[in-house]
């Protein structure tokens, strides 16, 4: 019995290692966003938490945040309503900008909420102890696969940079035939405009029998 | 029996081992995006003393049309206790990289000289080597283990460089995007002005050669 609470308090203290994320401040009425860029079918995995100004006692109410997590079309993942911690894990279905919304409810002193933020994309979120335990492979191999993993994403991003220089390229030199076309009508604006100003004066004059 | 006994130890041991080896090696990595209005800060807590913080952030410049660019953002990153251990300023985006002299909550912040507000892309990574003294602690942490962990810092460290490119890219799309609207409006702009000048001017000129004027007066 003794052994058993051993190792679940030894389990415990690993796992307390886990705990290192970033944090932020949010003032109490203020809404915070922070957004990430992921590309479409990337897994992605994010927890929060409040961090409690006092330790042993409950949250107070003023405290407790809200959260909603965004499409970049606007469509909701997860929402949590006046809660101190949560989570959320979800596929992302297009490319672009998700965002989390933090909001703490307007409260007389102006409070000041820390909030303890983790959001992981990709290799990082992959849960790791499943795959372990799946094909019950041992700890060196899994070091490595994971290395590989970081690999294949390395590369794979390679590739999605080199693409976006491309559509780069094509916008820079489409801006720069706009611009020789614009000038060359500019020069041929001028001189029309120059020409119907010395065509409609003479005639001008010459109604005016001053010519 | 004996054996027995030993196995289940083993076992016990190659389990710790394992979860060590999961949790035990600290590398954090969050590459995301925050408004900051005029001044944000972000804290990310190093576990180990001799930890490498690596980073960088790009200030994505997109809400600028018609008045002239944004001067930059200042960073700084504070250690635990209260010294200033980078700093920069006035820049569009920058990397930066220091060895924690000691563990605990490093804070970074961003501040926006300029009124209108500017989403700032930033990349943050705590790496860990075990070292020998980890080794000595821990019979079980093989010297694999560092080489793995030198490997794991140096793809990070590629990682960290590609979210810097992709942010840099953003921001470039975003300035010839501006550009090129640019390019289309004030030109269109310019020749409206222009003739609406030419005609205020021969509108002008009828005006001096009109009857209801002095007609002597040219």
């Amino acid at each position: 019995m003794f052994r058993i609470n051993f190792h679940i308090i030894l389990i415990l203290g690993l796992m307390s290692t886990v705990a290192h994320s970033m944090r932020f401040d949010l003032q109490s009425g203020a809404t915070k966003c922070i957004s990430d860029d992921i590309k479409s079918s990337a897994m992605t995995v994010g927890k929060y938490a409040v961090v409690n100004p006092n330790e042993g006692s409950p949250v107070p109410d003023s405290h407790k945040l809200t959260v909603r997590v965004t499409s970049p079309h606007g469509s909701n993942y997860h929402y949590g309503d006046h809660v101190e911690s949560g989570n959320f894990a979800f596929t992302a279905a297009e490319t672009g900008d998700y965002s989390a919304c933090f909001w703490v409810s307007d409260h007389k002193p102006s409070t000041t909420v820390t909030i303890d933020f983790d959001w992981k994309t990709g290799v990082a979120a992959k849960d790791w102890s499943n795959v372990a335990k799946k094909g019950q492979i041992e700890l060196m191999e899994l070091e490595l696969k994971k290395l590989y993993d970081t690999v294949s994403s390395i590369h794979d991003e390679m590739f999605y940079l080199r693409e976006r220089e491309e559509e780069m390229q094509q916008l820079n030199r489409s801006t720069n035939s706009k611009m020789a076309v614009f000038s060359g009508l500019s020069l041929f604006v001028c001189l029309s405009v120059a020409g119907l100003q010395l065509w409609h004066l003479k005639m001008f004059f010459a109604r005016k029998k001053l010519l | 029996m004996e054996k027995r006994k030993r196995f289940e130890t083993a076992k016990i041991y190659v389990a710790y081992g394992f979860l060590l080896s999961l949790f035990g090696n600290g590398s954090v990595a969050t590459a995301l995006s925050i408004t900051v209005t005029e001044f944000e800060c972000v804290s990310e807590q190093v576990l180990h003393e001799g930890d490498t913080v690596s980073g960088n952030f790009v200030a994505i410049d997109h809400d600028i049309f018609w008045s002239s660019d944004h001067p930059g953002i200042d960073f700084t990153a504070t250690a635990p206790g209260g010294s200033i251990v980078s700093s920069l300023k006035g820049t569009s985006g920058d990397k930066f990289k220091f060895k924690a002299q000691k563990s605990g909550i490093y804070k970074f912040c961003f501040r926006n000289p300029a009124s209108t507000p500017e989403t700032v892309s930033f990349y943050i990574h705590v790496g860990h080597i075990p070292n020998e003294h980890d080794l000595a602690k821990d019979e079980h942490m093989d010297p694999l283990n560092i080489k793995i962990a030198e490997l794991r810092e140096a793809l990070e460290a590629i990682t960290t460089e590609q979210k810097f490119l992709k942010a840099r890219d953003a921001r470039h799309r975003y300035t010839n995007v501006s550009t090129n609207k640019r390019v289309i409006y004030f030109t269109l702009a310019e020749y409206l002005v222009f003739a609406g000048a030419s005609a205020l001017q021969v509108l002008y000129i009828r005006n001096l050669f009109s009857k209801s004027v002095a007609y002597n007066r040219v």
